[in-house]
């Protein structure tokens, strides 16, 4: 991602401040980032969401929720993005880790973890005089020089894997059976005892905190959630807060998130729904016992976004009783969008395979009475991804919007808005970095011990949240994304777009997202000009950020797996949605 | 991107709540045997017994003949279906007793060695559900189902028109009525995952009998008997379970023309094992003890069970059907 006008650009003046913390008489506000992987965009209540959120909506109503957030379309690229400011084709980020393509196997840039080409948020914020912490996952990189504690951290307790089991150390795939963690810069070789992950984080972030109380530094807290990501796992009470709640399946949550959208003002009247994918059944069409299987699976998530609420409220009122939270920015946001792709299946849904065998001895607790067990793996799939994603098209790893739009909330002493005011200013990821270090009052530095950093191309919000003004780009800046070979582009209300079939159409597309949000309508046909325009800002992307897409796609050959794709024609085909015709009554008698 | 409706999964979820239907009224029966299922369900329990004592096993009035010694070769057939009522899931089965029985005793000075074979009294029930989860009517409820703390009511009606000679101590038939009120309770102890389910059952029940005024020329009088079977049952595996059975028995006096006898006060002991063989048919076998036995005339008791239990839904069966099985 980069903008190209205006680019953000911090004088240089600051760069010593790379070798001496700053002593402040402190005021500065702290901290705190609340990361929630994979959590949707209308999840929440305050977007529209029946989710029960509360702690998350009280930080909303106290602050501002913004609209047009983008993030990456996958959780390491967003993350590389906010803590370098730098585009994921520059930071190492340029591909995940997980699906590197032999064209970018050693390129600069595609590392798979955060290069040392970048400067990080903590580092900067550590030297500006922060106590910085980070809880959670990390996904970053996991060799010691790449660990949280070296890239800026003071205190840490991180999973550096992208996900896994919520209660022990056992990880989904055979070759890396077990997954990672660092305390405070150290491997650890067994967790805490009682260990839960969205529990412990947020233990070990009061505990930071606590451990430094009093010393009069502000601190930045980074809580990077595991939850709501897959494997659903959950503590038994938390498992069966909405049993049978979802069984009306998910088109009645799309349509009745989506109302709650338009009157809570996060979304426009008039829009529509993306289109329910292909793939997907009509609910009403299903027997109740499959939907009754698959709404357990959304039962699970609802938990789970609750329960990660929940904990976020023991760490908001840990602030309030120490006398920290009104003086404590929170940004809180989900690292790309639902996750619709069946993980477990990937990775380990092939009889023969180490995974499989893997798979069967840790991961076959399968039985629904056992979903959110240890051993058990379930995700919602892509239907309900659709309706976290509500109202907007596709889910994580697409860059339609429904894999890059997220929910964001800011709130705290910056924030000038009314309290639970609402702007559609468009904002991306990369501008978390100058916000930051515009509320530390410091400055992002040009050169790193004696190399040149790249430059960080987003804006700060401070303005837009201090209301001083309504936006923060201009109509010729432009967003930019690429991953998995999939690219977008967004310059004011258009977006092109190019997806791999049959997510997209193998070619590019064009959508106007202030009358087309949902991105129902190609227009590529009607404005071809404007298709052209956007293609020589995308070149120029490719041009100054190292873009190389890559020869293998995790999405290669999805057009094979998938049935064709169709249009989702409401009532198609009327042999199995007509009902049963009733004749007048009067006219009804008994054959004589 | 995978689109899996696991409806095998849901198929046998459905189809092994659902054999937990009755599998013998007049003996003692397994645990398990109160869990609910799936309603409109039907079963047929094939039940054989192979019992001996100082008692007539087919009674249940368990009228001890000191010094006697009985024995008895039984099967139990029958049939049981579920439905609501008051959106409370309730049963009724009938059961037939067949078989053979023989044995000695010394009883008004005669003895007896006898033995006889036919129908039995054919025994005839009704359990609804007091406490606990509401009636399971369609295969989401039933995936869902838990006991918790269930509690039902139940009542037996054994009709006495098995066969009965007024000339023999040892009958088939009882020629009496009688029955039974009782309250079957389970109890869910922790998670209820299929390989991982423990229960403590618990039966309490009182038996009631009119008397027998034929009996070898006797006017044959029981008090009301009082019995509690207990079970902690626990899978060993999502097909098989185990339970540890107790069972006691109090009251019961049995009166030969207005000559009381003794009040019984027997526990026995046993155990139980089930085995789920596929989507339609489950499988028990037991055995249980009398421990409280040194007197000649404490009630003696010694039972092995097995019971094949085929089970069926018509929503399931079809299910079944559409997929080719």
């Amino acid at each position: 991602m980069q903008w190209i006008k205006l680019p953000y650009r911090r004088a240089g003046i600051m760069a010593l401040m790379l070798s001496a913390s700053i002593a402040w008489a402190d005021d500065r506000p702290n901290i705190v980032i609340i990361l929630a992987d994979d959590m949707g965009y209308a999840d929440m209540g305050s977007f529209g969401g029946e989710i029960d959120t509360p702690n998350l909506d009280a930080l909303a109503a106290e602050g501002v929720r913004f609209t047009q957030f983008y993030t990456h379309a996958s959780c390491s690229p967003t993350r590389s993005v906010m803590l370098s400011g730098v585009d994921t084709h520059l930071n190492g980020l340029g591909n995940m880790s997980e699906w590197t393509a032999p064209n970018q196997k050693g390129v600069p840039g595609y590392e798979g973890y955060l290069n040392d080409s970048v400067v990080t948020l903590p580092q900067l914020l550590l030297r500006g005089g922060y106590h910085t912490y980070m809880t959670g996952k990390w996904h970053l990189g996991k060799a010691p020089d790449k660990i949280p504690r070296a890239r800026g951290f003071e205190r840490d307790f991180s999973l550096l894997d992208g996900g896994g089991n919520y209660w022990d150390m056992k990880n989904v795939t055979a070759l890396t059976p077990r997954l990672v963690f660092t305390e405070d810069g150290q491997y650890l070789s067994e967790l805490p005892e009682g260990y839960y992950a969205t529990r412990t984080y947020t233990d070990k972030m009061i505990d930071f905190i606590e451990a430094n109380r009093g010393d009069d530094n502000p601190f930045f807290a980074y809580v990077a959630h595991q939850a709501p990501h897959d494997p659903y796992h959950l503590p038994k009470e938390w498992r069966e807060r909405h049993v049978g709640e979802y069984d009306k399946g998910w088109d009645s949550f799309r349509r009745e998130r989506l109302n709650r959208q338009i009157e809570l003002g996060i979304t426009k009247k008039g829009t529509a729904l993306a289109e329910r994918m292909w793939f997907i059944p009509d609910p009403t069409q299903l027997a109740p016992a499959p939907r009754a299987v698959l709404g357990m699976k959304m039962e699970l998530y609802a938990g789970m976004v609750e329960n990660m609420d929940h904990h976020v409220g023991r760490l908001v009122n840990y602030l309030k009783s120490i006398g920290e939270y009104d003086n404590t920015i929170f940004l809180v946001f989900g690292d790309n969008g639902a996750e619709g792709t069946d993980l477990f299946e990937m990775i380990a849904g092939t009889p023969g395979t180490l995974n499989y065998l893997n798979a069967a001895i840790n991961w076959s607790n399968t039985d629904p009475k056992a979903w959110g067990e240890p051993g058990s793996f379930i995700g919602y799939g892509p239907m309900w991804a659709q309706v976290s994603m509500t109202p907007f098209s596709q889910y994580k790893g697409w860059l339609a919007e429904g894999g890059i739009r997220n929910a964001l909330i800011v709130s705290g002493p910056v924030v000038g808005r009314p309290d639970g005011s609402i702007n559609d200013a468009v904002m991306h990821i990369v501008d978390i970095m100058p916000t930051l270090l515009d509320v530390a009052g410091t400055e992002y530095p040009t050169h790193l011990n004696g190399s040149e950093l790249p430059p960080i191309t987003g804006k700060s919000w401070l303005p837009l949240l201090a209301g001083e003004a309504d936006t923060i780009r201009s109509g010729q800046d432009y967003l930019a994304w690429e991953l998995f070979g999939n690219r977008a582009l967004r310059q004011g209300d258009w977006k092109l777009r190019w997806q791999w079939k049959p997510f997209g159409t193998g070619d590019w597309e064009l959508y106007n997202l202030a009358t087309d949000p949902s991105e129902r309508s190609n227009l590529a046909d009607q404005a071809p000009d404007k298709v052209a325009a956007l293609r020589i800002l995308w070149e120029q992307y490719v041009a100054e950020n190292n873009v190389i897409i890559p020869s293998r796609s995790i999405f290669e050959t999805l057009e094979k797996q998938l049935p064709k794709r169709v249009p989702d024609d409401p009532g198609y085909p009327p042999l199995i949605n007509k009902r049963q015709f009733v004749p007048p009554p009067e006219m009804v008698k008994e054959s004589t | 991107m995978k689109f899996s409706l696991s409806m095998q999964s849901i198929l046998a979820m459905a189809v092994i709540l659902m054999l937990a239907l009755p599998q013998s009224v007049s003996a003692q029966v397994p645990a398990r045997f109160y869990w609910k299922n799936l309603v409109g369900g039907n079963a047929v329990p094939v039940v054989y017994m192979d019992m001996s004592g100082n008692a007539n096993p087919l009674d249940p009035a368990q009228f001890v003949v000191p010094e006697s010694s009985f024995e008895a070769t039984v099967a139990l057939g029958g049939y049981a279906k579920t439905f609501t009522l008051f959106d409370r899931s309730a049963l009724v089965a009938a059961l037939l007793p067949v078989g053979r029985i023989s044995g000695g005793a010394s009883l008004f000075g005669r003895d007896f060695t006898e033995s006889t074979n036919g129908f039995g009294d054919p025994t005839l029930e009704f359990v609804i559900n007091v406490l606990g989860p509401p009636a399971i009517k369609n295969i989401p409820q039933a995936m869902r189902y838990e006991p918790g703390f269930s509690l039902d009511l139940l009542v037996d009606l054994i009709v006495p028109v098995g066969e009965y000679d007024d000339d023999q101590l040892l009958n088939m038939g009882q020629n009496r009525w009688y029955g039974r009120v009782a309250a079957p309770i389970v109890w869910q102890i922790g998670s209820w995952v299929p390989g991982r389910r423990t229960t403590l059952e618990f039966l309490p029940s009182v038996w009631l009998f009119d008397d027998n005024d034929d009996f070898l020329g006797h006017n044959l009088s029981t008090d009301p008997k009082f019995q509690v079977e207990a079970h902690l049952t626990r899978d060993f595996h999502k097909d098989l379970w185990g339970s540890i059975d107790v069972n006691w028995m109090g009251g019961g006096k049995s009166s030969l023309d207005g000559i009381d006898g003794d009040d019984l006060d027997m526990v026995g002991v046993g155990f139980t094992l089930g085995y789920h063989v596929n989507e339609n048919f489950q499988l028990t076998a037991g055995y249980l003890a009398s421990v409280s036995d040194d007197d000649p005339t404490d009630l003696q008791v010694d039972v092995f069970k097995v019971s094949l239990v085929f089970g069926w839904h018509p929503l399931v069966e079809g299910m079944k059907r559409l997929g080719g099985e």
